[in-house]
C-alpha cells in the first residue's frame, strides 16, 4: 500500500480516507471488509454464539436493538456524557497547554504536578467520579473529560513550544505588546494545526472512553456493551461496539471537514 | 520603475514627499554574548558608531561573522546591546517600535493571514479608523503591485512576492525608518534585481530612511548613498564609503565597478 502511487485523499487514516472517497481505495476497502466478513462467518459456524456469533446474528441484533428504540436511547444517553466531557476536557486541555507552554512561570510551577498526574489512567479516577459527581451523567462526563484533557494539553503544549521566535519578533516590530496580544494574534493561530490534531485525536479517544465512563453503572452505549458481555450476548455487545465505531467515524469525518476550512492557509 | 531620479535629485524628492523620515545614530554599540559552557565570551560587536541621516539610504556590508545580523537586531530593539546605544531621532531604542519597519531575510509572513491581512497586521494595532486602515492597505498593495493577490495566502506566493508583502507590511504603519536584513538574499538573481529597482522606487516615493544589511557588495553599490563596511572578530566599522554615482546605476559602468572593487578590498583586507 505504501508504495502505491495512485491519487490519495488525506491518507493518514484508513477510515476517513475511505469516507472521503478515492475510487480504487474504496473498492479495495470493500474487498477487505467482504473477506473479513466471510472469514468471520466461516469461523463462527464452528463456534458457540457466546464465543463468536455470526455476522448475520450481529446484524440481526443491531436491527433489533435499533427497532426497539433501545439503541437510540443508549446512544442519546452516551452523547450526554460525550459532549460535555469532550467539550470541557478539550477546552481546559487546550487552555492549560497554551498557558503552560507560553508562560515560563506557570510551566515551572506546574511541571511536577503535570508529571505526577499524567500517568493516571482515567479509569483509575472512577472513585473520584462517584464521590465528586455521583453515579450520573456528570460522573461519566468527568471520566471522559480527563481523557480529553491530557491529549489536548500535550498537543497544545507541543504546538505552542514550536511557534517560531521569528514570527514573534516580527509581531513585536509591528506593535504586538504583552502576553495576551502575542498569544491571541500569533501564538494561537501559529499553533492551530497542532491544536486541531489534538482535538481530533481527543474526539476519537473520548468515544473509547464512553465504555470506561459507564462501567460504574451510568446507562449508555458503554453500559450496554458491558451488560451484553456479562450476559454472554456477544452479538448484542458487538452491535453496540459498532455504534461507537460509527459515531467515531461520523465525528472524525465532520471534524476533518472543519479542520480543512480552519487550516485552509496551510500548504 | 521609471523616474527614480529622472531629475537626479532623489534625496530632495524623497525629503519633500514625506516628512516622516528619521535619523539613526549608533553610539559606540557593543555586544558580548555570554560564555557558552567552557567557551570564552564572544564579542560580536565592538564600538560601532555611525549615523544615517533623514531620508538617506545606507547599506551595511561585511564578511560573515562581522555581526551584521546582531547589529540589525540591536537597531530593531530585538536584542539588547551590552554597551553603547542606538538613537532613533534622538530617542534611545530599547525595545521594538513601530517607528521602524523591519524586513527580515526569510520574509516571516504570517501564514494564516492573507496578503492583505498580513499588510494590515500592524495597522490593526494603531488607532486609525477602519476606513483609513483599509485605504492604507490598498495603497500599500498598489505600491508593491500585489493588489490582485490580496486574498491569497503566503503559501501560494513566490519568494519575490512574499518579500514584497513583507515590505508592504513594514511600510503600512508608516515607520520613519525601514530596516532590512538581507531582504533579497533568498530570491534568484533576476528577482533580486527587480526588487532592488522596486525598493529604490519605494524609497524615492516615500522618502523613508533606509538601513539595509547585505553581504552582496554589488547590491550595496546599486542601492546605497553610503556603505558602512564592517570587519569581523569583533564586528566593527572598518570604513564608511560614499557612493557618488547617479541613479539608476548601471553595473557595467566603470565607476560602479570601481566602487565594488574598493568595497571588496575593504572587506577582504586584514587589520
Amino acid at each position: 500500500m505504501a508504495t502505491e502511487t495512485g491519487p490519495r485523499v488525506g491518507g493518514d487514516e484508513g477510515f476517513a480516507s475511505l469516507a472521503l472517497g478515492d475510487g480504487r481505495r474504496l473498492r479495495r476497502g470493500a474487498v477487505g471488509v467482504a473477506a473479513f466478513l466471510l472469514v468471520w462467518h466461516a469461523v463462527s459456524l464452528t463456534q458457540d454464539p457466546f464465543v463468536l456469533p455470526s455476522p448475520v446474528a450481529v446484524a440481526e441484533a443491531f436491527a433489533g436493538e435499533l427497532a426497539s428504540g433501545d439503541m437510540t436511547a443508549a446512544l442519546s444517553q452516551s452523547v450526554r456524557h460525550w459532549i460535555p466531557g469532550t467539550a470541557v476536557g478539550t477546552g481546559l486541555g487546550v487552555a492549560a497547554g497554551v498557558a503552560f507552554a507560553w508562560s515560563r512561570v506557570l510551566d515551572d510551577l506546574t511541571a511536577p504536578l503535570v508529571r505526577t498526574l499524567r500517568p493516571v489512567p482515567p479509569l483509575a479516577l472512577i472513585g473520584f467520579a462517584i464521590a465528586w459527581f455521583g453515579i450520573n451523567d456528570a460522573g461519566a462526563a468527568f471520566i471522559i473529560a480527563v481523557g480529553a484533557f491530557w491529549i489536548n494539553f500535550y498537543a497544545a503544549y507541543g504546538a505552542v513550544e514550536g511557534v517560531s521566535e521569528d514570527l514573534l519578533d516580527v509581531g513585536r516590530t509591528l506593535g504586538v505588546r504583552g502576553d495576551l496580544d502575542a498569544v491571541r494574534s500569533i501564538v494561537l493561530p501559529a499553533s492551530m494545526p497542532g491544536i486541531m490534531t489534538g482535538i481530533r485525536t481527543g474526539l476519537g479517544r473520548c468515544w473509547m472512553l464512553v465504555v470506561a465512563s459507564e462501567i460504574f453503572g451510568v446507562p449508555g452505549v458503554g453500559r450496554e456493551i458491558i451488560r451484553a458481555s456479562n450476559n454472554l450476548r456477544v452479538d448484542r455487545a458487538i452491535a453496540y461496539i459498532l455504534v461507537l465505531s460509527l459515531m467515531f467515524l461520523l465525528v472524525d469525518v465532520a471534524f476533518r471537514a472543519v479542520e480543512r476550512r480552519v487550516l485552509a492557509w496551510r500548504a | 520603475m521609471a523616474g527614480v531620479n529622472d531629475d537626479g535629485t532623489v534625496g530632495d524628492a524623497g525629503a519633500s514627499s514625506s516628512p516622516a523620515a528619521a535619523s539613526v545614530a549608533l553610539d559606540r554599540v557593543g555586544k558580548t554574548y555570554a560564555a557558552d559552557g567552557d567557551g570564552e565570551p564572544v564579542r560580536a560587536l565592538d564600538d560601532v558608531s555611525f549615523s544615517v541621516a533623514d531620508g538617506e539610504f545606507v547599506c551595511l556590508v561585511g564578511p560573515s561573522g562581522c555581526g551584521k545580523t546582531t547589529l540589525f537586531r540591536v537597531v530593531a530593539g530585538l536584542t539588547e546591546a551590552t554597551d553603547g546605544r542606538v538613537l532613533l531621532d534622538g530617542t534611545e531604542v530599547t525595545a521594538p517600535t513601530t517607528d521602524m519597519g523591519v524586513v527580515f531575510q526569510e520574509y516571516h509572513l504570517f501564514p494564516w493571514l492573507t496578503v492583505e491581512e498580513n499588510v494590515g497586521f500592524g495597522l490593526e494595532r494603531s488607532d486609525r479608523p477602519a476606513a483609513e486602515r483599509e485605504a492604507r492597505v490598498d495603497e500599500m498593495l498598489d505600491l508593491v503591485g500585489l493588489t490582485e493577490f490580496r486574498g491569497a495566502y503566503p503559501k501560494s506566493l513566490s519568494g519575490g512576492m512574499k518579500q514584497r508583502v513583507a515590505i508592504a507590511r513594514a511600510l503600512a504603519v508608516d515607520p520613519d525608518l525601514l530596516l532590512m536584513d538581507e531582504p533579497f538574499g533568498a530570491v534568484d538573481a533576476q528577482t533580486r534585481e527587480m526588487l532592488q529597482r522596486e525598493l529604490l522606487d519605494v524609497w524615492a516615493s516615500t522618502g523613508k530612511t533606509v538601513l539595509f544589511v547585505t553581504h552582496d557588495v554589488a547590491e550595496a553599490v546599486t542601492l546605497a548613498d553610503r556603505i558602512v563596511v564592517m570587519a569581523a572578530e569583533p564586528g566593527r566599522v572598518r570604513q564608511v564609503v560614499d557612493v557618488d554615482v547617479e541613479r539608476p546605476r548601471e553595473r557595467g559602468d566603470a565607476a560602479f565597478a570601481e566602487y565594488v572593487g574598493r568595497v571588496r578590498e575593504l572587506i577582504g583586507a586584514h587589520p
